[in-house]
């Protein structure tokens, strides 16, 4: 079986779009996360209430279950948080991109863009199966599969690759 | 070969140096963001507004006082569904919701809940009803022990009075409560008050403007405690709505907009219920239902859908208008109109009473420079909330709250919101502070039931009986009182003749009397 080693040569080109995308991807995580952590009483709740679709009942128990929400909150605050910082300075960039995935996973699994799910769902754009999330998702699958950090990020100090 | 890598190693460390301009821009300028995102995400919306903080989510709710003693003796007068609901909310259920409500020896999250609600230290010590199988059932409920603060087996089976005369004479009865077709709601209450009996009364609260007028004047000069019983005096919302409105937020109110939607059979009660089949010339007292109205033979359509035959009911404007017009006049003292108009018929549920399925009224209020409307239609179920117009903003009301801005308000000129973006949400059944950003669509109920007191979800039902309990025992006010009521039952009345007569009815608030032009 192969394994998913990163290719270690990239043109600059490539190093540096590569790196671009990690760090745009970053600023967003983190800049959600900060403005989540900074205002007061920030709570998911009206979130997951009004998630729709075939798992909208599991996001609705989340926020009718106080002790749940809270650890929900905190869960998303700070995973927003670590994972953009992650990115953004290619620190633990690897399994955090997974973690990433996960969690714009289940934005998506929230609010899925289908138009049988009704007109009530607030979004900026035309959507069916494919919106931003999933584009979100899918670049930080290709960054998994191209990383970056080891080269242009903090990695690089772990990399045994480079020491090589 | 080390001299290469080396020199690999320092130019992709200078390439990894790329990121370092984004990541200190954004350390020095996130916070400066974050403020002014904060500012837009989460405004004070009661600054928004231009109101301080609120009193009334502050209210607390306090425990009955005085209960250890001084047991207060309750006689039912009426157990119709609506009689079984209202001994739920005093403490008293049928063994059978026992059973049903309890799984392999466990209560259930509903009759646990039931159970926790405060003893409010009464006795269901009489019933009565002209149906004696309601009767029955009433004396079976009142042997249930499975009841907040349950007697462990001693509890004394009720009596059951063969009329409610023998009842308010009773000294085995303290105080009464009234949830009989509309036509028997004020002689009972009149008798009851004259014997020195508290009164809770079902609304709507009388069946003429006459009987109101006789009925207030009872309840003055014997100072029982009247509690009239719109549950929706509770609700958390319309103590919110009357705070922000006497604050000024709507500014200059021109028009009040009340509504009842209702489709199919069951909205405009046609009803069958539990023991309805059961009921014939045997088990009814029907000479005791008719009491002063017109004599028909027996017919038990008629005794069972009483709401809509006009001898004994009083429209859907007794039965629903008179919620809202409480909600409204509770919120914004609107008090009796001076001029009222009425359209409506009966178009569509025709086989059964006289009560009319389309109706529209206006109100007038002159010297208040507004006009409250009521459009009621049984043929249509979708909903609408009360609709406050004021010169700055509108405010939807129910069981919960929605203001929207008035483009054209000077009040809120400086305020950058879009007028189709609430200004104020507050989603009934919840915490105020929870709901102050109104990002997202907020469903704002309608009907009875659950508000937030104090930090937790009460049932108002109960609330407003628990009222009328300590009232009693602590002779204090209730928040339905017999003024408010008289406001009540003269305005939906008057509403009830203008349509009837299809003439406009004009209200002397000095002589009492309402006369058709």
């Amino acid at each position: 079986m192969k394994k998913d080693t990163a290719p270690l040569y990239y043109s600059n080109w490539q190093l540096f779009s590569l790196t671009f995308i990690r760090v745009l991807i970053g600023w967003h995580f983190l800049y959600e996360g900060l403005v989540k952590l900074f205002t007061p009483g920030w709570s998911a709740n009206s979130y997951l209430l009004g998630s729709v679709g075939p798992f909208a009942p599991v996001f609705r128990s989340l926020a009718n279950h106080p002790g749940l929400l809270k650890i929900v909150d905190i869960l998303n605050i700070w995973g927003l948080i670590v994972i953009g910082i992650s990115l953004f300075t290619g620190l633990l960039s690897r399994p955090l991109k997974l973690c990433g995935i996960a969690l714009l996973l289940l934005y998506y699994l929230a609010y899925p863009p289908f138009a049988s799910l009704g007109i009530n769902v607030p979004v900026e754009g035309n959507y069916w199966i494919v919106n931003k999330n999933l584009i979100e998702m899918a670049a930080l699958f290709v960054l998994y599969m191209f990383p970056s950090s080891h080269i242009t990020g903090i990695d690089r100090i772990f990399s045994k690759q480079i020491d090589n | 070969m080390k001299q290469k890598s080396n020199n690999i190693f320092r130019r992709d460390f200078l390439k990894g140096l790329g990121a370092l301009p984004f990541l200190g821009y954004f350390a020095l300028k996130f916070k400066d963001n974050l403020a002014a995102e904060a500012e837009i995400k989460h405004k004070d919306y009661l600054k928004m507004l231009g109101v301080g903080n609120l009193e009334a989510p502050r209210i607390k709710y306090v425990p009955s006082l005085n209960t250890a003693t001084n047991r207060i003796r309750l006689g039912l007068i009426g157990h119709g569904w609506r009689g079984e609901q209202l001994l739920q909310n005093f403490g008293f259920i049928h063994g059978e919701q026992v059973k049903e409500n309890t799984v392999k020896g466990k209560y259930n999250e509903w009759l646990q809940t039931f159970l926790d609600q405060d003893d409010l230290n009464v006795e269901l010590a009489g019933i009565c009803d002209t149906f004696s199988i309601h009767a029955q059932r009433g004396v079976e409920i009142s042997m249930n022990d499975i009841r907040p603060g349950g007697d462990k087996g001693t509890s004394k089976p009720a009596k059951i009075f063969p009329t409610f005369r023998e009842m308010v004479e009773s000294k085995d009865i303290d105080a009464v409560i009234i949830a009989t077709p509309d036509h028997w709601h004020a002689p009972m209450a009149i008798a009851a008050a004259r014997a020195g009996k508290h009164v809770f009364l079902e609304k709507p609260m009388t069946h003429s403007i006459e009987e109101a007028i006789e009925l207030r004047n009872t309840i003055k000069s014997t100072g029982v405690v009247f509690q009239l019983g719109h549950e929706n005096r509770q609700q958390m919302s319309f103590r919110i709505a009357r705070e922000l409105i006497e604050k000024g937020v709507l500014g200059t109110v021109s028009m009040i907009q009340t509504f009842t939607n209702r489709n199919g059979e069951y909205g405009a009660w046609i009803r069958e219920r539990k023991f309805d089949k059961q009921g014939n010339v045997s088990n009814i007292n029907w000479k005791e239902f008719l009491g002063n109205t017109p004599w028909y033979e027996f017919d038990a359509r008629r005794y069972f859908n009483w709401h809509r035959y006009s001898e004994y009911g009083t429209g859907f404007i007794g039965n629903d208008f008179s919620h809202q017009y409480d909600c409204i006049n509770q919120v914004l003292r609107v008090g009796i109109p001076e001029k009222v108009v009425a359209m409506g018929g009966q178009y569509y549920y025709k086989n059964v009473g006289d009560m009319p399925d389309v109706m529209n009224v206006i109100f007038h209020y002159p010297k208040k420079g507004y006009t409250v409307t009521y459009d009621g239609t049984l043929k249509n179920g979708i909903y609408r909330e009360n609709y406050i117009m004021g010169s700055d903003a509108a405010m939807f009301l129910d069981l919960g709250i929605k203001i929207f801005k008035d483009d054209y308000s000077d009040r809120y000129r400086d305020v950058k919101i879009n007028s189709a973006d609430p200004l104020y949400v507050y989603t009934g059944g919840t915490e105020v502070d929870a709901t102050t950003t109104a990002t997202a669509q907020a469903y704002i109920k309608g009907g009875y039931g659950a508000t937030f007191i104090d930090g937790r979800v009460m049932d108002a039902s109960f609330l407003h009986v628990k009222e009328w309990i300590d009232a009693i025992r602590n002779q204090a006010k209730t928040s339905c009182d017999i003024d408010e009521g008289f406001d009540e039952a003269v305005t939906f009345n008057l509403a009830n003749l203008a349509y009837t007569n299809n003439k406009q009815v004009i209200w002397d608030s000095e002589t009492e009397k309402a006369t058709l032009v």
